[in-house]
């Protein structure tokens, strides 16, 4: 009995173990990632559950661990070619002062990658997000010329992969890149620019990436809503051509072109405006009389302050470069005819003087040789410059005692603008004739210069304006 | 480990491509330069057999796998390898285990900047390149190709001119750590003077020659010149303190400084030209009055009225009935040392005659200043000009 029960307990111990260990291995078999199986009792059943489905990891499906991806498809074969298509999404911000732009793009490349490729019942392709992207090999497509770039991480990397059956890859994501465009302001504002994005692969050059545009010109689609506050966008088209380095070789480069026009209203009215008012107010002083010394001048001066004030302010926002642009031109233009004008006053106030000095001195020799006039050079003189301007009463009143005489040597001596003692002969003669007379050498009381200028300032200011709009329009 | 590891140092040659010259900042004295960096060394554990000798390219993600050298940038304030659409990193394998090692990078970097000639100055910049860890005992950073490693896209600067690029080595010497083999790229930037021409220049010269315009209107016209005077003093203190907005504050002059100053300095001092010549035209006025020239009741502040003249208020007092005797006697014949006997006569005679001998002596004494202003200042500004150009030219 022993022998036996001993054997028939060692088999039993044999058929245990073997089963235990064909139990363990089915469990390992089993612990997939997605699923937890309880440890399994066979002899309790479960109703399946339809949404718990035996998933297979996606490195299996596409078999990512068997193949090196740090190499690209077909290596040390063809190029592989690579199709580029671009949705432009917004143009954030166009700097003169950085001479750059910044743009948001949907970048897409499409390719072709065999060891991608599964089998599939449906052909239906498979898609996946940025965590796909650090295994398998995408093309490194770099923004030449751009200053700062980065893809998009909110709320996870902007990306998006996308694998058909037959392993052609869709790679997409939307970037933000700043790059630079050089910019010609000698035309600021009236001025239309033309900015590229170049798009190229940093490593690969044409034997062994060949980037195109999938669809020629149609592969560059922009948003309807693109607008800019200050610039109007003409036209968004691609082009492609390869570049040469010396030292790397040969690539295939992508351009995205487009032209900007600006819009000139902004500154027609903070700038061409102001200035324009700025130059008729300096015109104004042509009209006030040239007695009103304190008026004219201060009306020259603090014009000519509020030009250069337009003209700092202009440059503040603007790059500073070594040629002249449009608008420098129209305001040192106008600047200078705020200047000629307060030259201009000062030379009627010079020629003032100097005449009434030479009539001061002119009379007192009439009156020498008359010896019975008094000297009204000293009162007509300071009464010219009076601030109101105006004759009085009193001073017609006081002008009577000269006799005709007098009178006739005064008009001698005088020039038809001087208003001076023709308003009295003496106190009977007066009334109406003194008051016409008055009235006549009013208006007659200016300088020759002021009346040419009244004419030539505005008349040359409209043909330099009339010049200059068609000059740049 | 790096290749040749405990034996010699491996020697890793450099190749730049400078893409472009971002920005150059006077205020933070730093500049900002992309450009491509390519490394070359020989490393015999990724040789491979080939038949066609063809080399291999490979992105970013062998770089983290392999030795690569760890070249970093001497005096650098910022620098990011650019990483958009991936990082811009190209690794080229060789069969016989040469290396090419390509990255594009943008770095900022300190550039310490001379302003004493500003804004005609020229200014001296250098990049510096540097292994981290390695000294020359491990490491021989050269130029592969001697000046002609450095190479330059088409660099447009709307500030510059860059005259000169040009590449050299030295060793540079760390007390804790030794010897190191640093490259440098060195560039020179003139800067064009054509914007502060028309900026600040041309302002400031404008406003000297319209502070010149005082001497010429009637001395009499106080409120006009006083007016004219603090207007272009306030004019060129306004470009004053625009042109030091966008500068460092350095401790010592600027060419720009002098120019502003001295163009200050005339400005004011035609301010003060004008109150010279009110202050002795009243001081003529005051003596004569103590002689008796004028009458006392002629009073000097109304002389100088606001409105900008004299006023002979006892004109319209004076009776003139009265005056037809007086008219026949010769106005000129009573010597003017005769102050008694006038004063009892009509009085309009007497006052005119004075007024008039009055108004000569003053004139002539503003004529004196202002007449010498109108030459002196002229001239000296433009002696100014033309030393201060020669200088700086």
């Amino acid at each position: 009995m022993p022998c036996y029960a001993r054997f028939l307990l060692l088999l039993l111990c044999l058929i245990v173990i073997v089963e235990c260990r064909k139990h363990k291995s089915r469990k390992k078999r089993w612990s997939a990632p997605a699923e937890t199986h309880k440890p399994g009792n066979p002899l309790s059943k479960k109703v399946s559950d339809g949404t718990k489905t035996r998933k297979v990891k996606t490195s299996h499906l596409l078999r990512i661990d068997e193949h090196d991806f740090t190499m690209r498809p077909a290596f040390a074969g063809p190029a592989v070619p690579v199709g580029v298509d671009v949705q432009v999404e917004s143009l954030d911000s166009i700097s003169e002062v950085d001479m750059d732009f910044t743009m948001t793009l949907y970048l897409r490349h499409y390719w072709k990658d065999e060891r991608l490729a599964f089998p599939s019942a449906t052909n239906k392709s498979m898609t996946f997000d940025g965590r796909l992207v650090k295994k398998i090999w995408v093309p490194d497509v770099f923004f030449v010329h751009s200053k700062r770039s980065f893809i998009h991480d909110t709320t996870t990397d902007n990306i998006m992969l996308r694998v058909f059956p037959d392993g052609h890859v869709l790679y997409s994501l939307r970037v933000t890149v700043t790059a630079a465009c050089n910019m010609d302001f000698s035309r600021f504002p009236l001025d239309s620019q033309t900015c590229t994005l170049e798009l190229e692969s940093y490593a690969y050059t044409d034997e062994d990436l060949m980037l195109y545009w999938k669809s020629g010109d149609e592969s560059l689609s922009t948003d309807d809503r693109i607008s800019l506050s200050q610039f109007l966008i003409q036209k968004f088209h691609t082009t492609s051509r390869l570049a040469f380095y010396s030292s790397t070789g040969w690539y295939n480069r992508l351009y995205i072109n487009f032209t900007l026009r600006r819009h000139i209203f902004f500154f027609l009215l903070q700038t061409y405006f102001p200035a324009t008012l700025m130059v008729m107010l300096s015109w104004v002083s042509f009209w006030i009389d040239r007695r009103a010394v304190p008026a004219r001048v201060s009306l020259g001066i603090t014009t000519v302050l509020t030009m250069s004030t337009i003209i700092t302010g202009v440059n503040a926002s603007m790059p500073r470069v070594s040629y002249i642009k449009a608008v420098d031109i129209y305001l040192w233009v106008s600047f200078v005819f705020v200047f000629l004008s307060v030259l201009e006053y000062a030379a009627v106030n010079y020629l003032t003087t100097v005449r009434d000095g030479k009539d001061r001195k002119l009379r007192e020799k009439v009156r020498e040789q008359s010896q019975n006039l008094p000297c009204t050079c000293g009162m007509s003189h300071t009464k010219t410059m009076m601030l109101d301007g105006t004759y009085s009463e009193a001073d017609a009143n006081s002008l009577a005692g000269y006799t005709r005489a007098s009178m006739a040597a005064e008009d001698a001596s005088e020039k038809p603008e001087r208003m001076v003692v023709h308003l009295s002969l003496d106190n009977e003669s007066t009334g109406a004739k003194k008051k016409g007379l008055r009235g006549f050498r009013i208006i007659q009381n200016t300088h020759a210069i002021d009346t040419y200028s009244r004419m030539i300032f505005p008349g040359a200011y409209i043909l330099f304006n009339l010049i200059y709009w068609c000059v740049y329009c | 480990m790096r290749p040749g590891f405990g034996g010699s140092a491996i020697p890793v040659g450099i190749d730049v491509q400078v893409e472009s010259i971002d920005s150059i900042s006077e205020v933070n004295m730093d500049f900002t330069m992309t450009l491509y960096l390519r490394h070359y060394w020989k490393d015999e554990r990724l040789s491979f057999p080939s038949r066609t000798n063809q080399s291999r390219t490979f992105d970013s993600r062998l770089v983290k796998k392999i030795w690569v050298p760890d070249v970093f940038f001497v005096h650098s304030k910022r620098s990011f390898i650019h990483d958009t659409t991936m990082e811009n990193i190209m690794l080229r394998v060789y069969p016989d285990g040469n290396i090419l090692y390509s990255v594009r990078v943008t770095v900022t970097a300190l550039c310490s900047m001379d302003f004493s000639s500003f804004p005609l100055d020229t200014q001296n910049c250098s990049l510096e390149l540097e292994s981290y860890a390695y000294n020359e005992n491990d490491l021989m950073l050269y130029w592969k190709n001697g000046n002609d490693s450095l190479r330059t896209d088409e660099i447009v600067l709307s500030q510059f001119f860059i005259e000169h690029f040009h590449a050299s080595s030295g060793l540079a010497f760390y007390s804790s750590t030794g010897w190191y083999n640093r490259l440098f790229i060195n560039f020179i930037l003139r800067r064009h003077i054509f914007f502060f021409m028309l900026q600040t220049y041309f302002p400031t010269m404008l406003m000297v020659v319209l502070s010149w315009v005082s001497f010429w209107i009637d001395r009499r016209a106080v409120p006009a010149r006083v007016s004219l005077g603090i207007t272009t003093v306030l004019t060129m203190s306004t470009i004053i303190t625009g042109v030091s907005s966008s500068m460092p504050q350095v401790s010592y002059v600027k060419a720009v400084d002098i120019y502003l100053w001295t163009s200050f300095l005339f400005v004011f001092l035609s301010v003060i030209e004008y109150a010279a010549v009110n202050y002795c035209t009243t001081l003529e006025e005051m003596r004569k009055m103590k002689r008796g020239k004028i009458p006392s009741t002629f009073n000097a502040s109304q002389a100088m009225a606001f409105d900008g003249c004299f006023h002979d208020n006892d004109i319209e007092l004076t009776p003139f009935p009265r005056m037809a005797p007086t008219l026949t006697s010769d106005p000129l014949t009573p010597p003017p040392q005769n102050p008694d006997v006038r004063p009892t006569e009509g009085t309009r005679l007497r006052r005119q005659r004075s007024v008039r001998e009055n108004v000569d002596l003053l004139v002539s004494n503003s004529y004196m200043i202002d007449s010498y202003s109108r030459l002196a200042f002229p001239l000296s500004y433009l002696l100014f000009n033309t030393i201060y150009w020669s200088l700086y030219s």
